[in-house]
């Protein structure tokens, strides 16, 4: 008895919160789920049950493809960049530089702006415009005399979604720097300074010492990064709107729900994406846990 | 680079030139990295201050010729009532989100109860979730309980959704008060209320301002849930507005440019003013997922 | 002022651990009891189970007669000084020791007489606005015990407080809470792990190790008649000297056979330790330092010498520590652990010498040198005995019997 009283008021405290969580978080996935299997494909909410039309639908559906094939490039350019950025800057920055303050108040400024704010400005940096309407980046490039650079950015008929995770790159990398560094800086300086005694070099000293400890960062990183990637919707929807060749899945679920009103095959779409966002998180959340409570 | 064990004379020298070589490399790098960074600030200063003659292909990255204030003005009647709207979401779900993170944080880390940690996860997996999942089913329930739409079934969302991060945040944060001062104050008979009060809240400013300015910018910059809430263009909070009218492909360059700066500027601000006790606690992995 | 009655309580953590086993005592009303041994005995989980911090898994507690077993911390009335002193960071050193007060509603005019009262008795007076951060190590500590002392409650309770101040420091205050418990004359339980501490403290001392108690008694007690071997070595340093030996009769009565040496027994020992029945009996020797003296020294009593070749030589000033080898076995036992790591020593002669190693505490000035061979004399008087399977001390075994 005496112990509940100890713990009760904490267990009270967040109980509104509890009840929040359940119901806004998977009571409405639950609710997104049974959607997902009815037959709600006009304006008015049907709730009869369709089964797994809507999945089988989009297995059919090309745009569907396209959608994921273009999400996987944009993934996969995103989390590489923006990783390899990342750690370039706390590379550079962990010895301490001067004023690394100011440079660090710049890299991560890009965190502040919206993607639709940002989208617009690279919307233009990404003008795919020819000849003499030419602009943007492609306009640096030939007057730089760097032809060869010039292209079709986030309108590349195949490549595309690479250039569209430029600005994604642009506006995380400074987040990533961030985590990295306090990685680079949590290695204890006596580590180093006892390797540099033994006698390895600098690179050593990075390779052996300092890199190791960076794991846990970098599969934080590498988690972060592939969850915001698997959601990404206002980047894309700010510089592509609803064309077709930047779509992923996201946007596509919006028109579905806005345009063609088919709501059971919009959920089903956000279904996919809780999925497979699922997979990654949930082994992540377990290993979190798990290594909180060894340590 | 060479390695420490040198002893003729020679070395000493050798070794300070390659060093400054290397953080000249370094500065050179790093400058690099930030021209390319502020490039896209550049081109939307400059592009906003120019007149609508000047936006064309040919003139794209120089400075304006003649300077002009037109597109913010044009800006400026355009959005301001979206920002208000976004004053008017940002300011109250900010504030009750960051309290309610307190609140769960603190008892989730120093007020604990059988189940602590399942809760945390529990509520930390609703950050991760992609919010489309949600989006159908949470405007349907909003509509049936008849909430007041607009702003306000907003600002819930954002509270609600809120959860996870704030908890996360403070949580991170309470772990490094010492036990010990818990159970001092409850030796001197003070309950959780009291003890939140007096002796927890006052020491968790770094906390809050890391949440304050992450919720501040995160519910400043969302566009996902205001689109699919907001129904009524009149309310609609400043990113949903920059996007559709404002900011879209038909509008002249300088205007859409004046708009996305104009937008951006109250985040900014808050970066530019509190950005360097966020990055505090960034570094003390307020954030480490 | 209360008295505190621990009957049988245990502590098994939710992993199995068992922390405190069946520990049993009484600490009287206005005594100050401490509680000590080494890093993982059990006495901090005591003093927390008494203070309401920990649950008492087994066992009755009971404070002025009434059981406190679910009786929340708060509603006990015990104040408690913390090792860390958990001072609260953000208030100043008036609002530290006021908290309690102003919990409790009492009249702000009589709040700040009773602290300005506290701050005079801990000599804080000229600190009471600044803050934590502002303050020295034995500022702070005096901080925890005003804290601690406004709220006169019938229980102090104190842990390890003087652990974390340099050691002059520690010296002072000791004298300090001594003298402050005796005016309060509050009951008050002190867990140290420091052995010099407990013995210059205490109105008791109860010596405990892996949650059991050892021995519990008066300094002197504690010191000149240790219960076990753990107790034995434990208390005093340098620790006692204990190596195997045996009892034979001889010389008209018993005489120890330590090695090759022969050291005759007084009557008033045997007598004492009920050493007739363990003629011919395998037994662990004991002799404290001070005991042992050099050939200059005119100590009275002794009546036999240890021959013995200098193997190291400490001078610590006041006296000087002469270590030599004894040619018999050191004693093995269980409880041969240090105070404060907490780690097992293991005989590991660096020297490469065998046999137990002893130590003498000579006089300061003796002239003793590495190599040298002495006569080191014995005070057979202050010779120990301990039973080297139940590692219990004889005078205790004869005692019970």
């Amino acid at each position: 008895m005496k112990r509940i009283r100890r713990w009760g008021p904490g267990l009270l405290l967040v109980s509104p919160s509890i009840v929040l969580i359940a119901v806004f978080v998977y009571g409405l996935i639950g609710w997104n789920i049974k959607v997902s299997l009815s037959d709600w494909r006009q304006a008015q909410p049907s709730s009869g049950y369709a089964g797994l039309r809507a999945y089988r639908d989009l297995f059919h559906d090309a745009v569907w493809s396209l959608d994921l094939r273009h999400i996987l490039i944009f993934t996969v350019v995103f989390i590489v960049g923006t990783l390899f950025v990342g750690w370039t800057l706390a590379f550079l920055l962990d010895k301490g530089v001067k004023g690394e303050g100011f440079f660090r108040a710049i890299y991560l400024f890009p965190m502040a702006v919206s993607f639709i704010a940002s989208g617009i400005v690279w919307r233009w940096l990404m003008n795919p415009a020819p000849g003499d309407r030419e602009t943007g980046l492609n306009a640096v490039f030939d007057h730089a005399g760097l032809h060869f650079l010039v292209n079709q950015w986030y309108l590349g008929q195949n490549w595309g979604m690479a250039a569209m995770a430029m600005p994604a790159v642009w506006a995380l990398s400074g987040y990533i720097m961030a985590l990295f560094l306090a990685g680079f800086r949590g290695v204890p300086e006596e580590l180093r300074e006892a390797a540099r005694m033994d006698g390895a070099s600098e690179y050593r000293v990075y390779r052996h010492v300092v890199f190791p400890h960076l794991r846990p960062v970098t599969l934080s990183a590498l988690i972060i990064l592939g969850h915001i990637s698997i959601k990404v919707f206002d980047l894309i929807v700010a510089v592509g709107g609803k064309q077709l060749i930047t779509q992923v899945p996201a946007v596509y679920m919006w028109i579905q729900i806005y345009d063609a009103q088919d709501y059971a095959k919009g959920a089903a779409i956000a279904t996919l994406l809780l999925i497979g966002i699922s997979v990654l998180i949930i082994p992540y959340l377990i290993f979190t846990v798990r290594s909180e409570r060894n340590a | 680079m060479s390695t420490v064990a040198q002893a003729p004379p020679l070395a000493a020298p050798v070794r300070k030139r390659r060093r400054r070589r290397t953080i000249g490399l370094k500065y050179v790098l790093l400058l690099i990295l930030a021209v390319i960074i502020l490039m896209p600030v550049y081109v939307l200063l400059v592009t906003s201050f120019k007149g609508v003659i000047e936006t064309d292909a040919a003139h794209a990255w120089s400075l304006p010729h003649l300077w002009s204030v037109d597109a913010w003005r044009q800006a400026w009647t355009q959005l301001s009532p979206n920002m208000r709207n976004s004053f008017e979401l940002v300011i109250p779900a900010t504030l009750l989100s960051t309290m309610l993170g307190a609140l769960n944080g603190f008892a989730l880390s120093k007020w604990r109860f059988p189940g602590a940690d399942l809760v945390f996860t529990f509520f930390l997996f609703g950050m991760f979730i992609p919010y489309q999942a949600v989006m159908i089913p949470l405007t349907q329930l909003l509509t049936n309980i008849h909430f007041p739409t607009g702003i306000p079934s907003l600002i819930f969302a954002h509270i609600v959704y809120g959860i996870p991060i704030t908890a996360l945040i403070f949580r991170n944060y309470y772990a490094t008060i010492p036990d010990e001062l818990m159970e001092a104050a409850r030796m001197d008979r003070a309950g959780m209320f009291r003890t939140f009060w007096s002796v927890v809240l006052p020491i968790s400013m770094p906390a809050f301002v890391v949440a304050l300015i992450w919720q501040f910018t995160s519910i400043w910059n969302d566009f996902l849930f205001a689109v699919f809430i907001v129904t009524d263009p009149s309310q609609w909070p400043v990113t949903v507005a920059l996007n559709n009218t404002t900011g879209s492909l038909v509008t002249p360059y300088n205007l859409q440019m004046a708009a996305a700066l104009l937008a951006s500027a109250p985040t900014l601000v808050v970066y530019i003013l509190l950005g360097r006790y966020f990055m505090r606690g960034l570094m003390a992995g307020a954030l480490k997922g | 002022m209360a008295e505190i009655v621990l009957d049988n309580i245990g502590k098994r953590f939710p992993n199995g651990f068992e922390a405190v086993k069946d520990l049993s005592l009484t600490i009287a009303e206005s005594e100050l009891l401490v509680l000590v041994g080494p890093s993982g005995c059990g006495k901090t989980t005591a003093l927390r189970m008494i203070a309401g911090l920990e649950d008492i898994t087994e066992g009755d507690l009971y404070i002025d007669g009434k059981r406190m077993n679910d009786v929340l911390e708060r509603d006990r009335d015990i104040a408690m000084v913390f090792q860390s002193y958990a001072l609260y960071p953000h208030m100043t050193v008036a609002q530290n020791i006021a908290f309690s007060l102003k919990l409790s509603k009492r009249p702000r005019h009589e709040i700040r007489e009773r602290v300005k009262e506290t701050a005079t008795l801990l000599g804080l007076e000229n600190l009471l606005d600044r803050r934590p951060k502002q303050l020295s190590g034995g500022q702070r500590q005096r901080v925890a015990m005003g804290r601690a002392i406004i709220r006169q409650p019938r229980v102090f309770l104190m842990d390890e407080p003087l652990s974390n101040l340099d050691a002059q420091l520690r010296v002072q205050m000791r004298g300090e809470i001594e003298a402050l418990q005796k005016r309060l004359a509050v009951t008050t339980v002190y867990v140290t792990h420091d052995q010099v501490e407990a013995l210059t403290m205490g109105d008791r001392i109860a010596v405990m190790r892996e949650g059991s108690l050892q021995q519990i008694g008066g300094p002197s007690e504690v010191y000149d008649r240790p219960a076990n071997l753990f107790v034995a070595g434990f208390i005093g340093s340098p620790p006692m000297n204990l190596a195997q030996a045996t009892l034979e009769a001889g010389d008209g009565g018993i005489v120890a056979q330590v090695g090759s040496t022969t050291l005759p027994v007084p009557a008033e020992v045997v007598r004492a330790q009920g050493l007739d029945e363990w003629r011919g009996k395998p037994v662990v020797l004991g002799i404290r330092p001070e005991d042992l003296h050099g050939s200059d020294d005119g100590a009275s009593g002794v009546a036999a010498t240890l021959p013995a070749t200098i193997d190291r030589v400490e001078s610590v000033g006041a006296s000087l520590l002469v270590h030599f080898s004894v040619d018999a076995e050191p004693a093995k036992y269980a409880g041969l652990v240090a105070a404060t790591g907490g780690e097992h020593l293991e005989e590991v002669p660096l020297t490469g010498r065998t046999g137990a190693s002893f130590c003498a505490s000579f006089e300061p000035r003796s002239g003793s040198r590495v190599g040298d061979a002495v006569d080191v004399r014995v005070d057979t008087r202050r010779l120990h005995f301990f039973d080297p399977e139940t590692e219990a001390s004889l005078h205790a075994t004869q005692e019970t019997a």
